[in-house]
């Protein structure tokens, strides 16, 4: 009998290969029960993050108070709507969707809406008046430096500022001049559009497509609250009264 | 002392991105920042280390024929370990920046490489040293590309801004042509820093042999020769 290391058999190579193959998934298994809940809490963890930034404060679980309803344009894409209650009323809604029109695909938002169908305004920045909009782009994958300054909202680090106490501004969402634009605003009968379509949005010069993309998905979210809008409250509401 | 050796040799005289030039995809890909070079060249070294040791230990039982799918199944094995623990604990902006390119770690040519060229010749105690040094030096190479595209794109190192008042982004380096320019930069500068040193000390520059294709034994070229 050779050893097993020059061996030629073919049936001998297939077991050898099976038992590898065998083990390695005997140790997939073992890690991904381990970091399944982990996993979840991660996920779970992003999206309250979210919701807390673009909420007014509550006292249920948003994350679990939702409902789901398609949008009320031709795509019929989802949108989840989290409710926000305190003291049994319904003080905001934050919806969430996507839209596939960015640059290198999809675009996913979060958006803070009052119960009224407002676009919520998160805070005034002091120095400039201008307002902060419970506006977030939770995921997209635009170019980075154009496509991101339409999308992001990044606190700025210096290396002066790393070992300063944090100041009040901290707290509140950094602003980005094209997501605050919608502070506000409640949807109309058509779909926003920025300067150079004709409409009234500011945009990004070089971003056009990221900016039309955050357009599209801010609209649809606000505008298939306030077509839906009853059915929504009164379905938030009844998904919190039945967690009491 | 051959160690020590196992272990220096991954940090410049066989640096995997400056010299061997292994595993380019990733190195232009995802070092548009030195966060993202760091987190990759961590999470390469991991499955580096963890596959160099694995395959030493099975090195004189894995049949010739197979050796090959062997070893990616074990490469694939560690590879995916290290997908779920980045999901269950890196930070969330990390992950997504990384995103596909941790699951490709399995088709990087240097973890496949040091499998073929070392852990199947070498006991593992050496074998895990010259993972984690040919790790290291993957890592160092990252940091030091994405430190100087993210430091010529806004000035800014690891996030930080260090010249406060540059406000407007620099896009070249962040994007893929700016990568090459500052990839080939430093490869002429590690050229140039190994040729002046040989001729300091009298020598003529040789690259290391085993670089070359006749002397790689990944596509048994000698032996079709033969």
């Amino acid at each position: 009998m050779t050893k097993i290391k020059d061996t030629e058999n073919i049936v001998l190579l297939g077991i050898f290969l099976g038992v590898i193959g065998a083990v390695a998934a005997l140790i997939l298994a073992y890690f991904a029960q381990l970091t399944k809940e982990p996993i979840e809490k991660m996920k779970m963890q992003a999206t309250n993050n979210a919701l807390k930034e673009v909420l007014p404060a509550f006292d249920n679980s948003p994350s679990t108070d939702k409902i789901t309803v398609k949008s009320a344009d031709d795509a019929k894409i989802d949108v989840i709507f989290f409710g926000a209650m305190k003291d049994g009323k319904l003080v905001g809604v934050a919806g969430q969707s996507i839209t596939l029109k960015g640059y290198s695909g999809k675009v996913k938002a979060m958006v803070g809406i009052e119960p009224d169908g407002k676009i919520r305004t998160v805070a005034v920045l002091p120095d400039k008046k201008e307002k902060i909009s419970a506006v977030l782009i939770t995921e997209q994958s635009e170019t980075p430096g154009l496509g991101t300054v339409v999308c992001d909202r990044k606190r700025q680090k210096t290396i002066f500022s790393i070992f300063k106490p944090e100041g009040p501004e901290a707290k509140i969402l950094p602003p980005n001049p094209i997501l605050d634009q919608y502070a506000g605003k409640t949807a109309g009968k058509d779909p926003w559009k920025v300067i150079k379509d004709g409409g009234q949005l500011k945009y990004i010069t070089g971003a056009t497509i990221s900016s039309r993309a955050v357009a599209d998905v801010i609209y649809r979210i606000t505008n298939t609250y306030k077509v839906n809008k009853k059915e929504i409250i009164a379905k938030l509401s009844g998904k919190a009264a039945a967690a009491k | 002392m051959s160690l020590v050796k196992d272990f220096t040799k991954g940090l410049w005289k066989e640096n995997p991105v400056l010299v061997l030039l292994l595993g380019m995809c990733p190195t232009l890909a995802v070092t548009s920042n030195a966060k993202n070079g760091l987190g990759m060249g961590l999470a390469t070294t991991f499955v580096l280390l963890g596959s160099n040791i694995v395959i030493s230990f099975i090195r004189n039982i894995v049949p010739k024929k197979i050796r090959i799918p062997v070893y990616i199944v074990v490469i694939a094995c560690f590879v995916t370990v290290v997908q779920m623990l980045m999901d269950a604990y890196a930070p969330p902006a990390l992950n997504a920046a990384l995103g596909i390119f941790i699951p490709l770690i399995v088709v990087n040519c240097i973890v496949l490489g040091r499998a073929e060229a070392f852990a199947s010749k070498n006991n593992p105690i050496r074998s895990a040293f010259d993972g984690l040094g040919m790790g290291t030096g993957f890592t160092l190479a990252l940091v030091l590309l994405g430190g100087t595209r993210e430091f010529l794109a806004s000035g800014s190192l690891f996030e930080i801004k260090v010249i406060t008042p540059w406000s407007v982004d620099f896009l070249l380096p962040t994007q893929a042509p700016g990568a090459f320019i500052i990839l080939g930069c430093f490869l002429a500068a590690m050229n140039w820093l190994n040729q002046r040193n040989a001729i300091k000390r009298g020598e003529v520059y040789i690259p290391p042999q085993g670089l070359d294709c006749r002397h790689c034994s990944l596509c048994d070229l000698n032996n079709n020769e033969e």
